[in-house]
């Protein structure tokens, strides 16, 4: 559906979300989905409009997959609306769709409309989908994984607003020029004010950070100068676990980074995004990390 | 395309190999041989998928046949092959023969010359020739071709002592920005910084052409492992996410691969950190079928003019 986004300079932003917000107080990201491992998981999208949901990572069946080519779309093809979607001749899944799996690996994917992905995409069609371990648990990253006492989810992702004033991908989205850094569909001072981006936790607390880049450009994380640990990506264990203090994550790729607060930690942290050929960053968001 | 056509018989009397996306087992032998392959730079006009005409330049096999898809040339060999490669460069500016991490600083091929380049072929594992004078624009303008090395003893590993696989695929992924091409044939400058390709490829191929070709599209039966060679000689950088599976990644630019291993989404370049050129890149991927059907969207990056997301697909039979 539409909605607005309030800029940073003010300005109202048209974009696309799958409604619900990220905490019920944001259009894009949309709606956090937690699964758990080894559960049947079923996703119900109503649209009269043509989009779909492809579950980014849970290697499920074509049938659930979500890319209309091989799978069919939810919603009516739109050929007064100059083929919107790029649905045209392809199946109908009818006005609602539920896609059904059983959810994979305990781990960090996401979701996102793939009708004419790539502006439905960068509009805002983009969602994190959290799959806990078999057993239910919310402080352990997997079964026997690394335990922790907070966390957060850091969706990462840009906008074009010459984009926004697009209905079909084509001579409008040739290049991609982004001038909106987010995360979490904040920018910098609003992602700072945000209880769901900013960590503001206890010494000793185990952070977990879900890094899930939905944008088109290459992030780099880093805490402040802080030393993290990452030890997923793609909803799988990392067989060696890296300490570092800035990371990459590349469009469509998860991390999940561990990060140990100490007694009066204030730091500033930090993504850039480069461009394309990772010769210079293009804009930043940061956020802010504190321990009482 | 028949696999035997990538056999060929060379005019030094040895066996030569040329590349494709699906690359044919290479026969057993004992000792290292010296293989010699002729290969020509050459200016080329390009139909893209949307119909309009890219003028481009390309390395083409010569009488030694053609690289995957629509790549001109690529070379198949074995670790400790002694390399002969004569360029002949029909070009109007010089140019030269590099391998990145292999064979760096070599003498300029002039116009209309031919010049030896020799190498003794590394470790096994995946890289690529390329141009490098001047600067960046010469794999801009296309000269670049996939060198693939097997284990010594030309069987079914990526590298000596690792694991079987059954089938391999080699995906070249490059890109191209229409204005650069049109003001180098023009004889004009382009600034780098200017580079915003609109057009994307796998071996040489935009969807749905990738699909029709089977040396780019990914054909197995269930229980296979495949072995998949993603190499970048392009200037951006490609996050390769694939439907329906997750891979396991053996090495990245010549090292194998111990941390970030089991991946959907594949990121080339991976090297803003450290802050390194990313020049080299390639990835050895290995995929197990496993009775899914699937597709795979190499690259998320928006703006081609026509189907902004290169893509092949994974055909699964015998399901």
């Amino acid at each position: 559906m539409a909605a607005a986004q309030t800029l940073a300079n003010g300005t109202s932003l048209r974009v696309w979300s799958f409604g619900g917000g990220f905490n019920g107080d944001r259009a894009v990201p949309a709606p956090v989905i937690e699964l758990i491992e080894g559960q049947s998981a079923a996703i119900t999208l109503n649209s009269m409009m043509p989009h779909s949901i492809h579950p980014h990572g849970l290697d499920v069946n074509q049938a659930n997959d979500g890319v209309p080519t091989t799978s069919g779309f939810v919603g009516m093809a739109m050929p007064m609306m100059g083929n919107f979607g790029r649905v045209a001749g392809l199946p109908s899944l009818g006005s609602s769709y539920t896609y059904s799996f059983v959810a994979p690996h305990a781990g960090t994917y996401m979701y996102h409309c793939h009708g004419d992905t790539v502006l439905h995409q960068e509009m805002g069609m983009v969602g994190t989908i959290v799959v806990r371990p078999a057993d239910g648990s919310t402080d352990r990253v997997w079964t026997g994984g690394p335990q922790f006492s907070r966390e957060h989810i850091w969706h990462l992702h840009t906008f074009d607003t010459t984009w926004h004033t697009q209905t079909l991908s084509g001579a409008g989205t040739v290049r991609y020029r982004p001038d909106v850094f987010m995360i979490n569909g904040r920018q910098s001072v609003a992602a700072t004010a945000d209880s769901a981006t900013a960590i503001r936790g206890m010494a000793d607390d185990v952070v977990l950070i879900r890094l899930v880049n939905t944008g088109y450009l290459p992030a780099v994380v880093s805490l402040g100068g802080l030393t993290f640990q990452v030890i997923a990506s793609d909803g799988r264990p990392l067989r060696a676990t890296p300490m570092v203090t800035q990371w990459q994550v590349a469009a469509g790729e998860r991390y999940d980074i561990l990060l140990t607060l100490t007694a009066g930690t204030l730091r500033e942290a930090q993504v850039d995004y480069y461009n394309i050929r990772g010769t210079a960053v293009l804009g930043s968001a940061t956020t802010m990390i504190q321990a009482s | 395309m028949d696999r035997r056509s990538f056999l060929k018989t060379g005019c030094y009397g040895v066996t030569l190999f040329t590349t494709a996306g699906l690359i044919p087992p290479l026969p057993r032998r004992a000792v290292a041989a010296s293989l010699s392959f002729a290969i020509t730079a050459e200016a080329v006009v390009r139909t893209l998928i949307d119909g309009s005409v890219l003028s481009a330049w390309q390395f083409t096999g010569g009488v030694n046949g053609a690289g995957p898809g629509a790549l001109g040339a690529g070379l198949v060999v074995r670790s400790g092959d002694i390399i002969s490669v004569a360029l002949t460069n029909v070009l109007a500016q010089a140019i030269n023969v590099t391998i990145p991490g292999v064979l760096e600083n070599t003498p300029a091929c002039p116009p209309g010359a031919t010049q030896i380049y020799q190498f003794t072929a590394p470790a096994a594992g995946s890289y690529y020739v390329c141009d490098a004078l001047p600067g960046d624009i010469g794999r801009a303008m296309g000269l670049f071709a996939p060198l693939i090395v097997m284990p010594a003893d030309g069987g079914n590993r990526l590298n000596a002592g690792g694991a079987l696989f059954d089938k391999q695929y080699t995906l070249v992924l490059h890109e191209a920005d229409d204005r650069l091409n049109a003001a180098i044939v023009a004889g004009q400058a382009y600034a780098m910084a200017d580079y915003e390709p609109n057009y994307f490829f796998i071996n040489g191929l935009s969807y749905p052409d990738t699909s029709a070709r089977a040396d780019t599209a990914i054909a197995m039966t269930v229980g296979q492992t495949i072995a998949l060679r993603i190499i970048n000689p392009g200037l951006i950088y490609n996050p390769l996410h694939f439907h329906g599976y997750h891979v396991q990644v053996i090495s990245r630019n010549r090292s194998l691969e111990t941390a970030v291993v089991d991946k959907d989404t594949v990121s080339m370049c991976y090297c803003l950190l450290p802050k390194v050129a990313c020049f080299l890149c390639t990835v050895i991927a290995c995929l197990r079928a496993s009775g899914l059907p699937a597709s795979t969207d190499a690259s998320t990056r928006p703006g081609s003019r026509t189907d902004p997301w290169r893509r092949t697909y994974f055909h699964l039979f015998g399901i």
